[in-house]
């Protein structure tokens, strides 16, 4: 059945966030959709398409699981800041708060750290109507808090035997897929309880695509009502590093009986002038519109 | 018995978990942006009451458990035993105290209960949620005493204590609401 004031509530969101996006001199950008690599990320699976079966020749494409790469390659260009709103689409992914495609708003600001960005954030939810001041907790101090873990001490054997106290699996082969876990066990519940929560620091084993600073990844996540909303980072910003964390995805992969995917070399290429410094983040917009009243 | 998937997961499933059998009250997909899929699932122990709450890896498998709920006619007890009866195989089941736990505040001989059996072994019963008890003691109902107060406690012939208005007396049947141990209404 049409619910029309939740379609009237989306309209609304979206246009507040253009506006403020708008009022900052933010430049709003569309990335191609339909891409030639899928996603080297681990645990985001890619939907592949395949075009111009009659025509050929016969092309295996894959839908973008984030517009990143792409707005990246905008950035080497010195596009300056940017943002875009788009559909993103993952295979595997159902659940209450998951599905095969979602609203992502993806934006990047030149010269920002994370706590600029987190700022910057919390801003924008002012904005839309969110007007709690948000709650910072890093990584650690949050295991430490809710879990008495020295997250970024604890070894792997270590963390398993935790794992192993609290009655849960250990059987795992990285340990940051086990941090993971024992984050959601532990940490996520007692979220619940923090309307605006940011999260940040994460260990150097979950630096995905952001930059470290020794044991750390400036990296942060958002949380509303402990629903994960937001993922951003410090971003890396030369062609090597961006290929060494793909071939260590991929390696990953190669460790998990997973499909090893292609590496997306024209990324590389078009990032030769290197991404100016900046911090970027990608926002579930069905989940924040899922939180906010 | 068979094992079953995260992905087979679903609410009043039974499953072994610590050797017990569980009953899955909630379950929920959570899956980190950077990281694999997790099951946070908020399980009844059947046998305890208690709840748990435990994340598991998806693809993670349990050991079903084999749980079948009887209704089940309660006959008598010796003091050791409570004794039930099966009314479609006349077969009986004695369930000792702690398998009974609160259930004895409410059984009434002849009463319909619901017991619940793993692998076979009676380990819990729960009454109908409406049963009719009768006042053995409790207070008269003096005037402008304790009005407005809500009622003064009664004793049941089970010897389970419920607040009733101030109006019922001795030898009086009331219903009481075995969830919450509330008087309901005369019966």
């Amino acid at each position: 059945m049409l619910d029309k004031a939740y379609l009237i509530k989306r309209s609304q969101l979206i246009k507040r966030i253009r506006n403020f996006f708008d009022s900052q001199g933010l430049l709003e950008v569309q990335t191609s959709t339909l891409i030639d690599n899928p996603t080297t990320d681990v645990y985001i699976d890619s939907i592949c398409a395949t075009v111009n079966a009659e025509v050929g020749p016969k092309t295996i494409k894959y839908l973008h699981t984030s517009p990143e790469l792409e707005m990246k390659k905008l950035l080497s260009e010195d596009c300056g800041d940017i943002y875009q709103i788009c559909q993103a689409f993952r295979d595997n992914e159902h659940g209450k708060n998951n599905f095969n495609e979602f609203t992502m708003l993806e934006y990047y600001r030149v010269g920002f750290e994370i706590h600029d960005l987190m700022d910057d954030i919390a801003n924008l939810l002012n904005s839309i109507g969110v007007n709690i001041k948000p709650e910072k907790i890093s990584y650690s101090q949050a295991f430490n808090d809710y879990g008495d873990i020295d997250i970024l001490k604890v070894d792997f054997e270590q963390l398993k035997n935790i794992a192993s106290g609290l009655g849960l699996t250990n059987d795992f082969l990285f340990i940051e897929d086990l941090q993971m876990l024992l984050f959601t066990h532990l940490i996520e519940p007692k979220l619940k309880h923090i309307p605006v929560c940011f999260i940040y620091d994460y260990p150097k084993s979950q630096s995905a695509l952001a930059k470290t600073n020794g044991d750390i990844a400036l990296r942060f996540e958002l949380y509303l009502n402990g629903i994960e909303i937001a993922n951003g980072y410090d971003e890396l910003q030369d062609p090597e590093t961006y290929r060494q964390r793909f071939i260590k995805e991929n390696n990953k992969r190669k460790l998990m009986d997973k499909k090893i995917c292609s590496i997306d070399y024209d990324f590389l290429s078009k990032i030769q002038n290197i991404i100016p410094q900046c911090s970027g983040v990608a926002i579930g917009i069905d989940r924040l519109l899922s939180q906010i009243k | 018995m068979a094992n079953y998937s995260t992905n087979q997961f679903k609410n009043g499933l039974k499953l072994i978990l610590d050797g017990n059998p569980c009953s899955i009250v909630n379950n929920e997909i959570v899956k980190p942006g950077k990281g694999q899929a997790f099951n946070r699932v908020k399980f009844k122990d059947l046998i305890t009451g208690k709840t748990l709450v435990k994340t598991f890896k998806s693809g993670e498998s349990l050991e079903g458990a084999d749980v079948m709920e009887l209704e089940m006619q309660y006959l008598y007890s010796d003091g050791e035993s409570w004794h039930f009866m099966d009314p479609s195989s006349f077969e009986q089941y004695a369930l000792d105290s702690k398998a009974i736990a609160e259930a004895i505040n409410y059984l009434v001989e002849q009463d319909n209960c619901v017991v619940t059996l793993w692998n076979d072994n009676p380990i819990s019963v729960t009454p109908a949620n409406h049963v009719t008890l009768e006042v053995v003691d409790t207070d008269p109902g003096l005037k402008g005493d304790t009005a407005g107060t809500g009622g003064k406690p009664a004793t049941l012939n089970t010897g389970v204590v419920v607040q009733v208005p101030l109006f019922i007396s001795i030898g009086e049947s009331i219903k009481v609401d075995t969830r919450t141990n509330e008087y309901v209404g005369r019966a």
